[in-house]
């Protein structure tokens, strides 16, 4: 890792990323060579299709045995192997923040931060083009799409400076994340998939043939609610402020809480989009093992 | 044995009980402040429970107990009725721990002085002439009543009082015949009685002059043993064994005779001398129709008597009594009280005044429980409060 720039990833997560790998379910559409399927055709070992020779197609390429057969000219064209686009887009808002009363000091921001520097190194390892879109207060902040580790570097160290503030800004601003993300690109949206707008980003980017991932990161007080006694719950977007009382409100919420991220569920996977959930208390790679473990090969084509 | 308060109004601070609970319900009622993105999932508005409900029960309990048994120390909590009937020896002053331990065979008794405070017979024996006689009726108010008493006693008692003492308990009264140690008291020096007046024809001095005759006259004891009378003008001093002064010059009392009576002298004043200090004092001396004609109070550590008429026949008509000289002497040098009585004479009778049992009072042990639960109590507080510092 590079000296200067925080541990992202523990080193246990580390050691269980070896056995994963980046995979799209579509074919990729980067131009240059990386390893995964494409849809260009050119020079390659899997056989793609015939095409009639074309003026300006080069003689090596003419299958010179099927010419013989029927006496016409072929080209032979194989897939080509192109790089994957991975596009982390992660929500900072000022809900980010927020953490578990158990382990003080790991925010969803934290592990936000710690899933994407994992997919980082992953997309470095596979050679893929990586790029990191932060949506905040500050509005959109953005590392466009490149490979190599000094790209790696410039986005971990866009992670390090990542703040949680604010609330999600409006509609104009996020015109420059569908622009820059070309199509067939994996966006991972990492966040608590809380605000309409960022669900709404999600669909639009899956609409427009960009395969999206999202990950809802929610912390295990959301999950169980184990407050007990008079709490004054805060929102930190919006600053309202709720008196409730933990126990009395527990079964409410929980059910409340429960059907939303079932409808929430349901609606990702309607607009086709892999949306899984991560509470803070697992471990950072549980989601990328369910998304690119062994378990999942199906979720793509494979490779040999 | 039964328990009961001399001050119940005490346990108004009972209403002090009040303040931890108040404590501990406010705490309740405090919001934790939590962020919490989730909020709209929350919003039903839910109440906090008005359950009256307590924080940190044993430390409220504790506090409770702490503040409930301040409130009964305030009280003054007694336990009458003592553990059990004893068996209590006490010794007059005087008599020798040996002798009386040989005269009386009591091993299982409680040996101890007839003296206040009753200290135990291993202590060392009293000194000087205890008011006996007060001192059997606390010990019998004191004791159960099924307490057995012996009093052991030498054959002359002093320091008794007008009554033979009535107790309560038939007390076995031990006589021990004692080498007559004590001496009859020293006598004191004589009184030697200064006049000092203003005018040299005083009619006063005749009869004070007559009253020193009398004295000198007196046929019993050596002469040296005698009172003696110094008249003088008021100029002069007053020497060193003077013992009482008759001072008979108008007008205000110079200074040095006010300090002579701060320092511990007695002094008759005449009427017309002004003395400071408050007017009233006690009518030592009254005549026949109950008027008061010496009023005496202290000065400093003296005494001063004043005369409240002209000291003449006319005025008083009294110092032509016989017995003026006498008088006279008693003001200066009351007469001692008849104390003292053989013991086979003066044992105490029965059939005393029933007397509700002394109490015995229980502070030590509740200050001592309240110290104690005051320390559990802030180490419980304070132990608390690092564990959640930490």
């Amino acid at each position: 890792m590079t000296a200067g720039i925080p541990e992202f990833i523990p080193a246990d997560v580390r050691a269980r990323l070896r056995d994963l790998r980046l995979l799209a379910r579509r074919p990729s559409g980067s131009p240059g060579f990386g390893g995964h399927p494409s849809r260009s055709r050119g020079a390659g070992l899997e056989f793609a299709q015939y095409r009639a020779y074309q003026q300006g197609d080069d003689p090596r390429q003419v299958d010179w045995k099927l010419h013989a057969r029927s006496d016409r000219y072929y080209v032979r064209e194989a897939e080509r192997d192109s790089p994957l686009e991975v596009w982390l887009l992660i929500d900072a808002t000022a809900s980010m923040a927020q953490g578990d009363a158990a382990r003080p000091g790991w925010s969803r921001l934290d592990a936000a931060r710690g899933i994407a520097a994992c997919v980082i190194e992953l997309a470095l390892r596979q050679g893929d083009r990586f790029g990191v879109v932060t949506i905040g207060g500050e509005g959109v902040a953005m590392v466009p799409a490149a490979s190599g580790p000094r790209q790696r570097n410039r986005c971990l160290l866009h992670l390090h400076r990542l703040q949680a503030a604010g609330a999600w800004p409006a509609a104009a601003g996020l015109r420059a994340v569908g622009e820059r993300i070309r199509p067939g690109a994996l966006v991972l949206v990492l966040g608590d998939c809380f605000d309409e707008a960022c669900v709404a980003l999600a669909e639009q980017l899956s609409a427009a043939r960009r395969e999206v991932l999202t990950a809802q990161i929610l912390t295990a007080e959301e999950r169980d609610f184990p407050f007990r006694g008079g709490y004054r719950f805060t929102d930190p977007e919006s600053g309202e402020e709720v008196l409730s009382d933990g126990a009395s409100a527990r079964e409410g919420f929980l059910e409340r809480f429960a059907a939303a991220r079932h409808a929430l569920a349901a609606r990702l996977a309607g607009q086709g989009i892999r949306h899984f959930e991560y509470f803070l208390d697992q471990p950072l790679d549980a989601p990328l093992r369910r998304l690119f473990g062994r378990a999942s090969v199906d979720a793509g084509p494979e490779r040999s | 044995m039964s328990f009961g308060l001399l001050l119940p109004a005490g346990l108004a601070a009972l209403f002090a009980l009040l303040l931890p609970l108040l404590l501990h319900l406010h705490r309740r009622t405090e919001q934790q402040p939590a962020m919490f993105a989730a909020l709209r999932w929350l919003k039903v508005r839910q109440r906090p429970q008005r359950k009256i409900r307590f924080e940190e029960w044993p430390l409220l309990a504790l506090r409770l107990l702490l503040l409930a048994a301040l409130a009964l120390l305030l009280a003054q909590p007694v336990l009458s009725g003592a553990p059990g009937g004893e068996r209590w020896v006490v010794v007059a002053p005087g008599i020798d721990r040996a002798q009386a331990r040989a005269a009386l065979a009591a091993p299982d008794a409680a040996w101890h002085w007839l003296a206040p405070g009753f200290p135990s017979l291993e202590r060392d024996p009293p000194t000087g002439t205890q008011p006996l006689g007060s001192l059997l009726r606390e010990l019998d108010a004191t004791l159960r009543e099924d307490s057995i008493v012996t009093v052991v006693v030498p054959a002359r008692l002093e320091g008794l009082d007008g009554e033979r003492p009535a107790l309560r308990r038939d007390v076995e009264w031990r006589v021990l015949e004692t080498e007559s140690t004590s001496s009859p008291a020293a006598s004191p020096r004589p009184l030697l009685l200064a006049v000092r007046h203003a005018l040299p024809d005083d009619p006063a001095l005749r009869y004070l002059r007559a009253a020193g005759a009398a004295w000198a006259a007196e046929a019993a004891g050596p002469a040296a043993n005698r009172a003696r009378i110094d008249i003088a003008p008021a100029s002069e001093p007053i020497g060193p064994e003077v013992r009482g002064l008759v001072w008979l010059a108008p007008g205000v009392l110079p200074p040095e005779l006010r300090a002579w009576i701060e320092a511990g002298g007695t002094a008759l004043l005449a009427a017309a001398t002004e003395a400071p200090g408050p007017d009233a004092g006690s009518a030592l001396w009254r005549n026949a129709a109950g008027e008061a004609l010496v009023l005496g109070r202290a000065m400093g550590n003296g005494r001063v008597m004043q005369l409240t008429r002209v000291l003449a026949p006319a005025n008083l008509p009294e110092i032509l009594d016989p017995d003026f000289p006498d008088r006279l002497r008693a003001l200066f040098e009351p007469p001692p009280p008849p104390d003292s009585a053989y013991a086979e004479a003066h044992s105490p009778r029965s059939g005393g005044p029933e007397l509700p049992p002394t109490p015995r009072p229980l502070h030590p042990w509740l200050a001592l429980l309240v110290a104690t639960l005051f320390a559990l109590e802030r180490w419980l507080a304070t132990s608390r409060r690092r564990e959640r510092a930490a």
